[in-house]
Parts: structure tokens; sequence; C-alpha cells
């Protein structure tokens, strides 16, 4: 399919596999440096309280502490929107940040910790974003629980009309938990302080906003702030926002004179990192008897927990369902709520999960009832290319979801398999069900970022020099094949240098599927320019029209000719002796990027313990082109897995008499493991998008969404039990058996 | 799979138990008084001995180990981990923490021959034992052939699991090179993948299996 390139379309092992697995690769925890400064931070054991005295004499006595803060000190230092301070006053979760220490290592700073007395006046606290919307529930912030003040209301057409019209009506509810990123590396930073300016070692999908946010917070100018992340143990959104933590190490650096380092440990991270937002989200639709939808009506409660990292958390959630089908009258209302829950932010494909787990359960019921089969029913009623995002009435760019859902079905063998499930005997009941997806890819907002830089030596050696940080996906082996195919030279010839303020150019936050798009044509542009300005030097050189001149594998051909000119010979007599290419792009307004999807499950239910085992997922995903189709299976696969552990497994829970956290860890936060997954089979779709570079799209997110729903629809296949409420446990099964059983 | 390993040196007693210390050893190693070994064994204060002065404990050790091959003589506080010695007193990051609670097996490294989590053994119980870290595996620019498979399959993603991903899969392969799927399945289990590169983590391995 991609034969008309060199490089694009080829199964690329990742260029930074030798680093990693070799173990010389270092992550931002890995740096060492002389007369670092070990940073603990001390945080709230409740979830709302009152800080009414803070000492600190004791903690700042201990030889070896070099600074104790607390909000007295960093009143003037905002964590982010809602600007309230890093170190806080009002403990508004367990595990609000309340004081730090700086000690010259980890054993006198944790014992400095224990040093520092606190007394709190405990407040009453709130959990349930339902409760918390309630007169009297009790306020995190002045302004009251509701951010914003009011929901935020969506409606198109006539929804009163839409279920005058329909055949039938079906209403739920569903619910889903709190999630935790779960990256492997913690969060970590180094920040030094010399030559009059700070550079900051950080783990971060956004190395640009982290210099922004250092910048303001010290009162430096930018310039003065270089972050750099040339690799990063897993994000999923939780590192895209700029971590309060590179704020204190560079604080305390400053204030110290020495380097300053903080590695939360793994419960901290649980308690105080981001989550995905819990939500509960009420769905009628109206549908005719032909299975034409008549009406949408949706209302999605959020819990953003406290300090809402996202304040339209539940809108992002609302989006991904109206988007999707097509239907004339729709009408949304979105709460995003503040409570005492831990801080939630973007995590992959930012509420599409939740959203798409209760839209296509509903659908699948709604199927049922009008006698159609699931598959059908989504043929029938999915928004095509020319029917546009159905939520913004936008256009896509492409959209390859018809091919996705026949694909998937035709690997699956969908007709066939839902034919034997009429009935089963035994204890053990297989199920197979199916769910879709729209995956608006992140945000591309007016003002994003999107940039590129390409340099080409005086040896014919490249350098990509790009904003986007390589978090796994092969972000910089997707770049630098960009460049190779857009320049004509060898893969082999071309390195990048990425996440680095003081070298590369920002191109928006590596999240939302963004940075095949803005940082693939970023370097693409980037390197037309670059080839431009070395053929102006290949047409001196060699005498001949620039027109006539082409570059294939690091050799520069004149037209007619089959002898080639070595790139060095050319590319070394370039006037000021480099050749610099440059790539931007402002990103045009009202356009959305959409990866579409349709996944297939197959499980297979033990009757007498509850226990599903997912034996295979088939995941067709439309992604425009697949610029390395290796690393895009592999985005596929692994957000397949992901996707699994939200439906069956992860919930981070909190005890409704305390507020306080029962599982921050990764033993009993249940995570999927090689013995939980099961036959994936990825399946590449290729609509050749309008916009992206080469045709390509996102593939970051979406895999994540569509297991979860596929699950519960094969769950209910196989034991005729409806789940509304994730994760699907063992115990939850049990339950739904029994009520069935009556 | 656990293979009985010859850790006795001559004079010294067999290692025995689940902590698996030698405390003549460890005391040896210490180079301390025989009042302070005496001191040290009376760990527990008598209940009637109220008013006595409390034990502290013991709070530094001195431990031999061999190490990628080379032998070190260090000196260790009891409640630092093998991971943090690793990591912050001898440089060598390419051993991770993740968890620091044995539930994720980021920490993986090989002791006399078999897999174990770094963030769980005290660093004194590495004394007298042989410790292999990734470090070992490549040679210069040559990797370990468990590696070229991890890079030629795509078996990682963001790379923070992968350094126990190999150990462990080192581990499995010295003692069962023609592993089956299940077995790679069950050695593996131990590790967490967040980036969940389980699928091509399977196939790397047992393409190696069946080289074998």
């Amino acid at each position: 399919m991609s034969s008309e390139f060199r490089v694009i379309g080829k199964r690329q092992p990742k260029m930074d596999g030798f680093e990693k697995v070799t173990g010389r690769a270092k992550y931002a925890s890995d740096f060492s440096l002389p007369g670092m400064l070990c940073l603990k931070i001390l945080r709230s054991p409740y979830p709302h309280a009152r800080i009414v005295n803070i000492d600190t004499s004791k903690a700042l006595a201990l030889p070896g502490v070099k600074a104790v803060l607390t909000h007295k000190d960093m009143a003037a230092y905002p964590r982010w929107n809602p600007s309230y301070p890093i170190l806080t006053d009002v403990a508004r979760f367990q595990g609000d940040d309340v004081a730090l220490v700086a000690a010259v290592d980890e054993d006198t700073a944790v014992e400095a910790l224990g040093l520092i007395k606190v007394d709190y006046q405990v407040l009453p606290f709130v959990l349930d974003p339902e409760e918390a919307l309630k007169p009297g529930a009790p306020k995190l912030f002045p302004e009251g629980n509701l951010i914003g003040g009011k929901p935020v209301v969506v409606s198109r057409g006539d929804v009163a009309k839409g279920f005058a019209e329909a055949d039938l009506i079906y209403e739920a509810r569903y619910r889903t938990p709190i999630n935790q990123h779960a990256t492997m590396e913690s969060r970590a930073c180094i920040a030094q302080w010399g030559g009059g300016r700070v550079t900051i070692w950080d783990s971060t999908q956004a190395p640009f906003e982290v210099q922004k946010a250092v910048a303001k917070a010290l009162k430096i100018p930018q310039s003065k702030v270089h972050v750099t992340c040339e690799f990063m143990g897993g994000g999923f959104g939780d590192k895209g926002n700029p971590g309060r933590y590179s704020t204190l190490a560079a604080v305390v650096a400053r204030k110290t004179g020495r380097p300053a380092r903080v590695e939360l440990d793994r419960e901290e991270v649980y308690l105080a990192a981001g989550h995905r937002y819990p939500t509960v989200i009420d769905l009628k639709y109206g549908v005719k008897k032909d299975g034409t939808l008549t009406a949408i009506q949706a209302k999605v409660v959020a819990d953003a927990g406290a300090y809402a990292m996202f304040p339209l958390a539940a809108f992002d959630a609302l989006g991904c369902m109206m988007s999707i089908y097509r239907c004339p009258n729709m009408t949304g209302e979105a709460y995003t709520v503040s409570t005492n829950n831990p801080t939630t932010g973007p995590m992959r494909c930012v509420g599409h999960p939740q959203g798409t787990f209760a839209q296509d359960v509903h659908m699948d019921i709604i199927a049922e009832k009008l006698g159609m089969d699931p598959l059908e029913f989504k043929l029938k009623n999915h928004a095509r290319l020319e029917d546009g995002d159905q939520f913004r009435k936008i256009p896509f760019t492409s959209n390859g979801m018809e091919e996705c859902i026949k694909r998937g079905a035709e690997a699956f063998q969908w007709k066939e398999k839902r034919q034997k499930t009429a009935s089963q005997a035994g204890p053990i009941k297989k199920g197979y069900g199916v769910a879709i997806h729209a995956c608006r890819h992140g945000g591309m907002p007016p003002g994003m970022p999107l940039s590129g830089m390409v340099r080409i030596n005086a040896d014919g050696t490249v350098n990509v020099f790009t904003g986007a940080s390589e978090l796994g996906g092969g972000q910089k082996t997707t770049m630098a094949m960009i460049a190779a195919e857009e320049l004509g030279v060898l893969l082999s010839n071309v390195f990048v240098i990425s996440a680095d303020t003081d070298m590369t150019t920002d191109t928006g936050v590596t999240s939302g599927s963004r940075q095949t798009i803005t940082g693939g044509t970023g370097v693409k542009l980037a390197s037309t320019d670059a080839k431009n300005q070395l053929l102006d030097v290949a047409a001196d050189e060699l005498k001949t029209d620039k027109k006539n001149l082409s570059i294939q594998d690091s050799m520069i051909y004149v037209a007619g000719s089959d002898k080639g000119v070595p790139l060095d010979q050319i590319a070394s007599k370039a006037p000021g002796g480099v050749i610099v290419g440059r790539g931007y792009m402002k990103i045009p307004t009202d356009v959305f990027f959409h990866g579409f999807a349709a996944g297939f499950a197959e499980v297979e239910v033990d009757t007498r313990t509850g226990h599903v085992k997912v034996l295979k997922i088939v995941a067709a995903h439309d992604l425009g082109r697949a610029i390395n189709p290796l690393t895009a299976e592999s985005q596929i696969e692994g957000g397949v897995v992901q996707g699994i552990g939200f439906g069956m497994t992860e919930d981070q829970i909190y005890d409704k008499a305390t507020g306080i956290c029962v599982n921050p860890n990764h033993l009993n936060y249940k995570l999927m493991t090689m013995k939980d997954v099961p036959e994936i089979v990825p399946i590449i779709v290729e609509s050749i998008d309008k916009l992206g570079p080469y045709g390509a799209k996102g593939i970051g997110e979406p895999p994540y969404t569509p297991p979860t729903p596929a699950i519960a629809n094969a769950i209910y296949n196989a034991i005729g039990v409806r789940f509304s409420e994730l994760p699907i446990t063992n115990r939850a099964i049990l339950m739904g058996l029994k009520a069935k059983k009556g | 799979m656990e293979k009985e390993r010859d850790v006795s040196t001559s004079g010294e007693e067999q290692v025995s138990g689940k902590l698996r210390v030698s405390r003549r050893g460890f005391l040896k190693g210490m180079g301390v008084s025989t009042a302070a070994a005496a001191m040290a064994t009376a760990m527990v204060p008598q209940l009637e001995a109220e008013t006595a002065p409390l034990v502290k404990g013991i709070r530094e050790a001195v431990i031999v180990t061999e190490i990628n091959g080379k032998k070190y003589r260090l000196a260790v506080k009891s409640h630092w981990t093998l991971l943090e010695v690793l990591r912050r007193e001898l440089g060598l990051t390419g051993t991770k923490k993740t968890c620091d609670r044995s539930s994720c097996g980021a920490c993986t490294v090989i002791m006399d021959g078999k897999a174990v989590y770094a963030c769980t053994q005290l660093a004194i119980e590495a004394d007298k034992r042989k410790i292999t870290t990734i470090e070992a595996l490549s040679e210069g620019e040559t990797m370990h052939p468990i590696q070229a498979a991890f890079v030629r399959e795509d078996a990682y993603q963001c790379g923070f699991c992968t350094p126990g991903q190999i150990m462990s899969t080192k581990a499995l392969l010295d003692s069962n090179p023609r592993a089956s799927l299940a077995e790679i399945k069950e050695a593996l289990s131990g590790n967490i993948c967040r980036c969940s590169a389980y699928p091509k983590i399977t196939k790397a391995v047992l393409s190696l299996a069946r080289k074998a």
C-alpha cells in the first residue's frame, strides 16, 4: 500500500532501542549530580483539613536539612489553574502537599518529615460528585463545587420531537471508577541552578509547558529555563501538565544553590499524581423500529477530584458520545465537580473510555430490544465522512469507520461466532461483543504550536530537532522516518534530538495522539525547506537546473544519469557551512482529526467463580496512514491491554467513612500482567487523511477505548447479565448472576 | 526452577532459612567485637529489663559481594535495599525503581542464578552473593541476544520496565532454554509493563526459546 515510499510504511524497530534494552538510557530519576539535595513532601493524612499551625523548627534543626518550605513560603507559587499554592494551607485530598523538606540525603529528609508538627482542623469531606452538588455539601473552594458555576449544555435539533417520533425509548445510568495512570517511572525531576539560569531534567510530555510554568513561578524569562527529557518512563497523560514538582525543585535549587531532586514514591504517585476522572452518566435514547436514532439525551457528571487539571472533564466524555452516531436531535449536560477525591487530569483518550463504555453498552441493549444485530445497528447509524462530527458539526478530514467495522468483523468471524451462543451447556459460557469509537485527537486549539527543525551536516548526515517527547510510542523514529523520506536520505543517517527546550522547538504537548500530526508535519516541512536549500547548492555545484535533481538513499542524481553524487560532497559546499530547514504551520481552526476504531471481544465466563477470561480482541483502527506499522501495532496492542484493565480490574478505591485510599500500590490496584493478555489482532486501516503528513493521523489514544464496552457486551452475550458499572469484577459477575436467578 | 546454590565458603556456616544471611559472615564482615556481637544477638530486650538501655540494633554493615563479575566490599546501612545500593551507591541505574514493594518487577536482577526483586532484598542479604544486572548483558556496542530480540520485535515502549523484563527472561532461559509459552508467561508474570508491550515481549522470548 505504501510502495510509493522508500522509508514510510516499513516496519522499523525503534531507533533508541539499544539505549533502552541495555539499561543505558538515562531517565530523570537516573541522574545524579554532586551536592544534590533530596526533596521529600509532607502529605495530608486527611481528605479535607485546615492547617491551623505548622512547626518546622525541629526539622530545620536536624543536621543535613537545608530547607523546609510550607504554604507560608509558597503562597506566590500557584499549582495550576485554579491558582492555589503548590504547598497548601487547606488539604483537599488525602496526600495533598503540605510541606517540603530538602536534605543532603533521603534518610535525613524522611527523618525531617517526621519532625514537622502540623495541627490539623479536620473538615467534613465529600467523595461522591452528586452529593457534592447538593446544597450544604462540604465546599472545597469558596466558589462552590460545580466548576464554572453551571453545567455546560449543548443542544441540536428538537429532542422532545425526537422522543415523540421514537418507537422505543431506553434510559439507563452508567458509572466508571477512579483510574491511575500507573506509569512505571514515578514523577521525578532534578533542577540545577547555575550560570544565572535553571536546568531541569524532567520526566514530561510537555517540556515547553514546564519551561513556561517555571519561568512564570520564578519570575525569570523563558530563555533562562532549560527543560530536557530524552527518555521518559511512561506518561499516559499524567505528565502532560507542568508538574508542581518541577517548580518546587527549581525553587529549592535557587534558594540553596545546590541541585535539587524530587522522586515521588509509589504511594505518593497513587495519591497525589493525576487520575482518570470517574463519571456518572445518564443516557436516554429514542429510536425507530428500523434502527434510526431519533433522539439522544445525555448527562455526564464527572468527579474532577480536588484541583481539577481539566475543568472541562465532563464535556469531553459527552463530546465523544455525541459525535459518532447520526442523530438529528441531541442534548447534553456536562457537570464537572470538585470533590475530596484525588486530583484528576488527562489520561489516555480523555473522557472517551467513560463515554464510550456507557454509549456502546446502551446501543447494544437497544439493538437487542429492536431485534437487530448490534453490528448492523452500528453500520446503520455511524457518522460517515460526509456527515462530519455530529457534536461539533465540523467535517471529518477522513473516516475509515466502515472499513474498521467490516474488516474487524471479518477477522473476528462475527456472524459465525454470534450464532454459537444461543444455548450453551455447562458452567463456562462464551460470549462475543462489539463496540465502536470515534476519537477526536487531542484538541488542536488555535495557537497550538506546530514546528520542526532539520539540519543537514557537512558529512551529509541529518539531525532532526523536535519538541515531541519520546513516550515510548516511537515518536523519535517516526520523525526520523519522515525526515528520511522527505529528504531522500538513508534512515541510518538521521539522528533525532527531542524534547529539549534549548535545542528543539515547541510542537505541542505529546498527548492526544498529536505528535505524528504536529511534530510530523513540522519535521516534514522543515525537511522540504532543507532539501530545497541543498538542491540550490547542488544545482550550483553540478551546473544544472534544480528541477533536474533528485535525492535517493543519500545520493543526489541528475536526471538522465544513474551516477549519483554522495550527499556530503554537496552538503559540505553549503554557504555558511550548514543547512538548516525549518517547518511550521498555523493549525487551521475548526479542524479536528479523528481516529476511528472497531473493537471485538471474545470472552469466557466461569459462572461458578465469576471469573471472566478475555480470549481474543480484534482491534481495527483507522490511523490515516501508518508511518511505522510496527510501532502502530504496538500502540494498538498496548492500548487494548490497558482497556481490558479499565474494564475488568482497575479501581482506585477510597473508604467512604474516612476518605482514605485503601489500595495505593501496584499490588492492590490490579494492573494487567502477561498472564491476563488475550490473543490480540491489530488491524491497521489507512483512510489517507487529507491534512495529516502523508495522510497520517494519530494512534496513541484510541486503542484504549473500544475493548471495555466490547467486553461488557460479550459478557452479556455469554451469561445474559448487563453491567453498567466498571470494573466488572468476579464479585460483580456473581452478584449479577444471583440477581438474574431472582 | 530455583537451583540450590553453593554459597558456602570455607569456614563459613551454610546459608539457611528465609533471610539467607549468614550471621557469622555478617558479623565478621562488620568487624565488630565479641561484645557487640553478643549485643546484636540480643535483639529483643527482656520484659523484666525495662529499665535497661535500649538496644539500638545494627545500623551499618560491611558486605562482600560480586556484582557483574566485579568484587565489592561495601559499607551499607542495615535498612538499605539492594536496589538502593545498586542505583545510588554504585550508579548502576539500569535497574529501575517503580513500586519499591516487590509488586512490579522493574528492579529484577539475577542473584545466584535466580531472578529476584532488588527492592525487596536488603543489601546485607547480598553478602557473599553473585549478582548480575542489566549492565552486564551487553558488551560494548554488542547486545545480548535477548536484548537484540527485544529491539527487533519492538518488545518495549517507554523502556522503563525493560531491564527487569530482560533479566527475568535471562533467568528463565538460563535454566530452561526451550521454555514453552506457558512457562514464559509464568516466569514473566511478575514483571508489569504498563505500556503493555506484552504480546511483543512474548514474541521476542518465544523466538529465542524456539531457536534453542
